[in-house]
């Protein structure tokens, strides 16, 4: 019972500690609507800083400054990837390209507004997040050029004040300081996987589709087929996946190296359809049958021709595998053969 | 310098959603997770918050049917057009993309190349040949602006590139003049630093300056609001490659030998007069497809100007059949396709994916069945990989028979300053975007 009494408890914290931790998150993401506003976008300098802090709930004004938050580009800010494959020959990135600062910085901004709020032991302190805001904007926009806002709108005064005393400093020394103050703030900021993501690991779904305007690639969705009556054994499926000791184990214990399965395929028409050859080669030095007919006459070496698996195929010639044997429509490995392989001509012409 | 304004309200509430659906966010090794789903949310909303100030139809009006079909806004006096472009930031420059230069056209044909529409693994990107290109910009009639491009300043690199080029299409009974908007893309060094937006908004600035107001576009996600969504589907021609390159799967208990014979396709057409399209069909295709496009309630509105750009086969851009009757030399039937191969990423037996793609298909005298099994017998002798497919117009009735199968991607079909009373099922509409 007591278990219970402490798991009660424990889901009831969890709750109080989500239902705080969702409150710092909104107060972060309106920080975040305010601290991102990443454009220099064109728009006639709006003079209203907006005091989010204190009053996010307030206005649903959506007009003016919308235009620098579209964002119909994907990948947003962990969207850099510069994938492996990038075969851009030219580096003439200079003063262009998202610099290691830039991407440590924009890594420093997303922690900021996202993962920052997990650490409800250090709630950052008003000062310092004006601190963080004055940089950022720096580092996005330049030196502030906005008129003061009224002294009645206590916060964004206060952010714009921390905007603007800090005159021209460039961009790259924001940047520093703002990963500076962030790494005070959270020393290990950067081992949390953040930095990681925001560069782009597997989901660095650069232009793919969860992305913008544009077509689609889409590839066949993966369906189980219903031929699900198929019976296979052991021996069969080690010959499919190409597992080569597991094999001779079962050929050891005495399963017969030309078992069938519901189809009546031999474990060598399955090494051969997955192309094996040295499972192919084992097989065969065990004595497979290279002549044994699947339910449908089909010898290893129809599959070989019709998957066009031309050393297989070749192997299996030498190891005398007939190249005339007919299956039930009719056709030998010879008349399926669509491949320009002299060898099986050459070896057609000798059995005539 | 415009300050975001937006209440932070819906964002809020995801947030709060995603927390508490997620207790275990207290955890640190979920760190990752959170800040990538809250990532997500926030783009999603940022997104949409961006169309919600749109003339767009919006999610808020689904089913409101009081509101009139037809433009959202009216078009505004030329001279009340913004003159000068849109403020790039410091480093980079529009410079409008001469696709008649070989060399603007090769910039062009590199950035998409390297950085242009990928599969959600990463695994193919497409790969539009510069004749492609060349073919989808320049339509008649076509706007050498609205083939925009973004340069850095100091290296003069081409990062980025939109376009539109100008269509009547037909809504309803209103044939509107309109901007196709397609190839929108960003460097990937780049992303970081949101130029979609003001790319956006500058090519429907220039859309503008030429008296036009609306435009359709496609996409992978749901903006506001689609006018239908479309399924693609697959066909395969070459199921060995397709599979070695996981394109598609190869069951565990299906084998490729069956698998190969499965997809097996004849070596020649089947119908009697079928042939490829030559420029003296113009007319009795343009006649064929005028008659087809009508019965759906979005379509291109082709002439035979547009059918000759658009249809006339061009070699490894787009490919047009048509069955000549053997006795009364009508024009009875029609298919086409444009060929899209994709980049094969990191592997190390094949680099490009061959995919057909359909185009506009018309059977009048021979089964569409019949038709299309021909088309998918041309694009096989063509060496073509894949064939594919969107469900538009008529294409459901043949897509399982002849062995379409499924794919992951779906593509949702928009349209820009222009309402539609209730949205399309996919076979009412009669319009295929590159």
């Amino acid at each position: 019972m007591g278990d219970w009494a402490q798991l009660a408890q424990s889901v009831i914290l969890g709750l109080i500690f989500s239902y705080l931790l969702a409150k710092l998150i909104s107060i972060v993401v309106t920080f975040k609507e305010d601290n991102l506003s990443l454009t220099r976008d064109t728009e006639p300098p709006q003079s209203e800083i907006k005091p989010e802090f204190d009053s996010r709930r307030v206005d649903s004004s959506t007009g003016g400054g919308e235009a620098d938050s579209l964002v119909a580009e994907q990948g947003s800010s962990r969207g850099d990837s510069v994938g492996g494959d990038d075969s851009d020959e030219d580096d003439d990135w200079e003063g262009v390209e998202s610099t290691e600062l830039d991407e440590a910085f924009s890594a420093a901004t997303l922690f900021v507004t996202t993962a920052a709020s997990d650490r409800l032991s250090h709630k950052v302190p008003s000062d310092v997040q004006q601190k963080l805001y004055g940089l950022y904007k720096i580092a996005t926009e330049g030196p502030c050029t906005a008129p003061q806002p009224s002294p009645l709108k206590m916060t964004a005064r206060a952010k714009w004040q921390a905007w603007h005393k800090l005159g021209a400093m460039p961009p790259e020394e924001a940047m520093e300081k703002y990963i500076e103050i962030v790494t005070q703030l959270y020393p290990t900021w950067l081992d949390g996987g953040v930095k990681a993501g925001s560069q782009g690991g597997d989901d660095a779904a650069s232009n793919s589709r969860g992305g913008t305007m544009g077509p689609v690639f889409s590839s066949l969705v993966y369906e189980e087929e219903s031929e699900n009556e198929l019976k296979i054994d052991a021996i069969h499926t080690f010959a499919r996946e190409g597992e080569v000791e597991n094999l001779l184990k079962c050929i050891e214990s005495g399963i017969p190296v030309n078992a069938r399965d519901s189809e009546g395929r031999t474990p060598l028409h399955w090494a051969i359809d997955r192309g094996h050859l040295n499972i192919a080669k084992v097989l065969v030095d065990k004595n497979a049958d290279v002549n044994a007919k699947d339910n449908e006459g089909q010898t290893p070496l129809h599959y070989a021709v019709v998957c066009d698996r031309e050393a297989i195929a070749e192997f299996l010639v030498k190891q005398k595998a007939n190249i005339t044997a007919k299956d039930e429509d009719g056709n030998s490995p010879l008349d399926l053969c669509e491949s320009d392989w002299p060898w099986i001509r050459d070896s057609a012409k000798q059995t005539d | 310098m415009a300050e975001n304004n937006s209440p932070p309200g819906s964002v809020e509430e995801k947030a709060d959603q995603i927390i508490e659906a997620n207790p275990s966010v207290k955890d640190d090794t979920s760190l990752e997770t959170i800040v990538r789903r809250f990532q997500d949310t926030m783009s999603e909303a940022k997104t949409h918050k961006f169309w919600e100030t749109q003339p767009v139809g919006q999610f808020k009006d689904i089913g409101d049917t009081s509101l009139p079909e037809g433009p959202i806004e009216p078009a505004t006096p030329l001279s009340e057009v913004k003159q000068e472009p849109y403020n790039l930031p410091s480093v980079y420059e529009w410079t409008t993309c001469d696709m008649n230069s070989d060399d603007m056209c090769s910039e062009v044909y590199n950035l998409l190349k390297n950085n242009y529409v990928e599969d959600d693994e990463n695994m193919f990107r497409f790969n539009y040949s510069k004749e492609f290109l060349r073919w989808a910009l320049r339509p008649p009639g076509y706007y050498q602006s609205w083939h925009i491009g973004v340069r850095a300043k100091t290296s003069k690199k081409l990062v980025a590139f939109i376009s539109g080029v100008p269509a009547r299409i037909r809504v309803r009974d209103e044939v509107v003049k309109m901007a196709e908007i397609n190839f929108l893309c960003v460097h990937k060094k780049l992303r970081a630093k949101r130029l979609a937006p003001v790319m956006i908004k500058e090519v429907t600035r220039r859309v503008h300056l030429e008296n036009i107001w609306q435009a359709a576009y496609t996409a992978g996600v749901i903006l506001p609001t689609p006018i239908t969504t479309c399924q693609y589907w697959h066909r395969s021609l070459n199921p060995k490659k397709l599979i070695d390159v996981g394109f598609s799967r190869l069951g565990a208990r299906m084998t490729m030998s069956r698998t190969i014979k499965l997809y097996k396709l004849p070596d020649a057409p089947v119908t009697p007069g079928f042939r490829k399209m030559e420029p003296r069909d113009v007319p009795a295709v343009t006649r064929l497809l005028r008659n087809y496009l009508s019965q759906f309630g979005v379509a291109t509105d082709f002439d035979e100007n547009d059918v000759e750009h658009w249809l006339l086969p061009r070699e490894d851009v787009v490919d047009s059949y048509l069955v000549e009757s053997p006795e009364t030399h009508d024009v009875t039937d029609f298919c086409s396709f444009y060929t899209l191969p994709s980049t094969i990423l990191g592997n190390p037996n094949y680099t490009t994916l061959k995919a057909a793609y359909s185009y506009y298909n018309v059977a009048t005298q021979t089964s569409f069945l019949q038709l299309m099994n021909d088309a998918l017998i041309v694009s096989k002798q063509k060496g073509f990989d894949v064939f594919n497919a969107l469900d538009v117009m008529h294409n459901e009735s043949f897509l399982k028979e002849l062995k379409f199968g499924p794919g992951d991607g779906q593509l949702h079909y928009y349209l820009y300053n222009y309402r539609l009373r209730s949205a399309l099922k996919p076979a009412e509409l009669g319009l295929v975007l590159l």
